[in-house]
């Protein structure tokens, strides 16, 4: 595993999905938030993050992932998560993500389900 | 100072300010709307207190410098300074925020009414994330006990011990917030079984057998130059460390560092990190032994059959009769051992009524060993027409063996080829131990090494003795099986006790039948890990 969380991203229409390689922790929650608020302010309503190469999310990280996710929510968004590992999965729900924003197992379901809210 | 406001106008602004803080944007946002709208400054920031720092709230302006401009020591009250407007944000007695309006030189009359407003707003905030806070923590706690659950479950029935030790690894690293985590798992002879790592080594596998951790683990929020419990650690600053243990034996140590904070810093592990770690570990221990026990007996299965498999190759190598060979009285037996060895022996009857015969005895053990044997078996059946003499033979099985043979092994053997007419002997012992030669007087000679064992050297060379078999004489050749069986002191049977028995005058078979009596009364049920094998060659009187 990386030792330091990598974001990469690609805008499809109005979603763009973010993928993620490592531990989602500070340094890799800082990452996604940098790479998911660029988006934003271009414009996009969706989110999908797809975390299938990552096996580790600590407590700083999910705090900046709900943060993320206030922030779509604020500005009337949409974000959805795939690719779960099932303890990350787990951990979502518990930690109130799943509340707010889709868990989907595969890219595609997310990327359908998004699109189609946000159409 | 402030400035007046009419009636009309201060309901104005209420409705104004009512209407902003309405809004669906975040509470800094509208506080500094609300604020704008109330006072017509050019420009509003807010700024919260987070523990010991002032930070800014809402999004930062193009241009606006880093760092908060909050006054210190700050002013009682409301005050104007460089031509802006500060309000003190209270709630509670307490200053949980500061709203800057730029651009505004005097204090409106609706100054203390607006930090009123806007201190019990931001009490209120606080007291939001105070509650979504606890909130978050509550559900951490609650994530940690049914991670403790889970791991239970999901280590239960994990018998890979890669797959558990990542398991543990990761669900301790996540859940005390660690940047970095290290589990090391050795075996019961210190030696490292299985390492791994995430976000960096907190220490060096090697220095596992070193490391002696009390039950509970060590806390060491000191880490940079202290060493902890004895050892130097890798890069990290504070570090938390438990043994896997089972009682009696340590399986490993499963340690994190560097515990991360949202505002970067790096925190102290406390006693609830140490306490949640130690479960996971204790969890793993369990479940870490019985996936190793799982393994051993998978190997040992593996061994069971890869030794079925040598046997059978080996049985089906060795003679399954003796050839009649007229002047000359034989007797061969080997006794393949459990870890089935790589002992051969075979005979040739050649022209003119002689006899050709080998032992030999290869390196190594199992299958590799068996399938050397074979080699050496075929190779040995095709050549032994062709070469003119019995030094050629072996030559042409060395190079044999260095070109085609697959693993990198030798062996020691003794060649042989008698002429019953004449009793004629001549002979390679390519490495081997010294054949017995006992005289019809009882004298016993030894024919030692006439070269180095076969595919040791590139380009060897063997020489080529001959001696003569008189009428009685004998002729012992055997492997080191039988020589060095051990007794249950560790003792071996030894070349005196063979050549007491073999310097007997009696039939080869049934000295034969002796020696086999003998080394086993000796061993007296004590396994035995090297192939026994023995060939005896009388001439007839």
């Amino acid at each position: 595993m990386s030792e330091t969380c990598k974001v990469s991203s690609e805008r499809r229409g109005d979603v763009a999905i973010l993928w993620t390689d490592g531990y989602i922790n500070n340094q890799g929650g800082e990452e996604i938030a940098r790479e998911a608020y660029s988006h934003l302010d271009q414009g996009v309503r969706a989110l999908v993050l797809n975390l299938e190469k990552t096996r580790i999310v600590n407590s700083i990280g999910i705090s900046i992932l709900i943060e993320v996710l206030e922030k779509v929510m604020d500005r009337k968004g949409v974000l959805a998560f795939c690719g779960l590992t099932p303890t990350i999965d787990k951990t979502f729900r518990i930690m109130g993500l799943a509340q707010y924003a889709e868990i989907f197992p595969t890219q595609d379901e997310a990327l359908k389900k998004v699109a189609a809210q946000t159409a | 100072m402030t400035m007046p406001v009419s009636t009309a106008g201060l309901e104005n602004l209420w409705k104004r300010v009512g209407a902003i803080l309405e809004t669906d944007a975040p509470l800094p946002s509208r506080i500094a709307e609300a604020a704008l709208a109330a006072t017509g400054a050019r420009h509003a920031a807010l700024y919260l207190r987070d523990r010991d720092a002032w930070v800014r709230a809402g999004e930062r302006l193009a241009g606006e410098p880093d760092g908060s401009p909050i006054p210190d020591p700050l002013p009682e009250g409301i005050f104007v300074r460089d031509g802006d407007l500060w309000l003190p944000l209270s709630a509670e007695g307490e200053t949980h925020g500061m709203l800057r309006l730029l651009g505004v030189d005097e204090a409106p009359e609706s100054s203390n009414a607006l930090a009123f407003l806007f201190g019990a707003l931001v009490g209120a905030h606080r007291l939001a994330r105070q509650v979504r806070d606890a909130e978050f923590e509550l559900k951490a706690r609650l994530l940690e006990l049914e991670s403790l659950y889970d791991l239970g479950l999901s280590l239960g029935g994990q018998l890979d011990l890669s797959a558990l030790a990542d398991e543990v690894l990761f669900r301790s690293i996540s859940l005390t917030d660690a940047g970095k985590g290290t589990l090391v798992l050795v075996e019961p002879s210190g030696a490292v079984l299985l390492e791994r790592s995430v976000g960096g080594d907190v220490f060096a596998a090697r220095d596992v057998k070193g490391w002696s951790l009390p039950e509970g683990g060590v806390i060491n929020n000191d880490a940079s130059g202290t060493p902890t419990a004895g050892l130097a650690l890798a890069s990290c600053q504070k570090c938390l460390a438990v043994a896997i243990s089972v009682p009696g034996r340590q399986l490993g140590v499963l340690a994190v560092a560097d515990k991360e904070s949202r505002d970067g810093r790096v925190l102290d592990f406390s006693a609830t990190d140490a306490r949640l770690l130690s479960l996971f570990a204790n969890q793993a221990a369990a479940a870490i032994d019985t996936a190793r026990l799982h393994r051993d007996a998978i190997e040992k299965e593996r061994i069971e059959r890869e030794l079925e498999l040598a046997a059978a190759i080996q049985r089906q190598i060795l003679p399954r009769d003796l050839p009649e060979v007229p002047g000359l009285e034989i007797a061969a037996k080997n006794v393949p051992t459990r870890q089935v060895g790589g002992d051969y022996y075979d005979l040739f009857p050649l022209s003119r009524g002689r006899l050709g015969f080998v032992v030999a005895d290869v390196s190594g053990k199992g299958v590799p060993a068996a399938l050397l044997v074979s080699t050496v078996h075929a190779a040995v059946h095709l050549q032994i027409d062709e070469a003119p003499t019995i030094a050629d033979l072996v030559g042409r099985i060395d190079r044999h063996l260095q070109r085609y043979a697959a693993t990198r092994k030798f062996l020691t053997c003794f060649f042989g080829v008698i002429e019953p007419d004449t009793g004629t002997l001549r002979y390679v012992s390519a490495g081997h131990n010294p054949a017995l030669l006992r005289r019809r007087s009882g004298a016993l000679d030894q024919l030692g090494a006439t070269g180095v064992p076969l595919g040791m050297f590139p380009k060897a060379s063997w020489k080529e003795l001959e001696t003569r078999l008189e009428p009685g004489d004998l002729l012992c050749v055997y492997t080191d099986g039988v020589t060095e069986a051990l007794d249950a002191n560790d003792q071996e049977f030894g070349l005196e006790r063979l050549s007491k028995i073999v310097g007997a005058e009696a039939p080869p078979v049934q000295l034969c039948r002796e020696v086999f009596a003998a080394v086993d009364a000796f061993a007296a049920g004590v396994p035995q890990y090297d192939d026994q094998t023995l060939l005896l060659v009388r001439r007839k009187e």
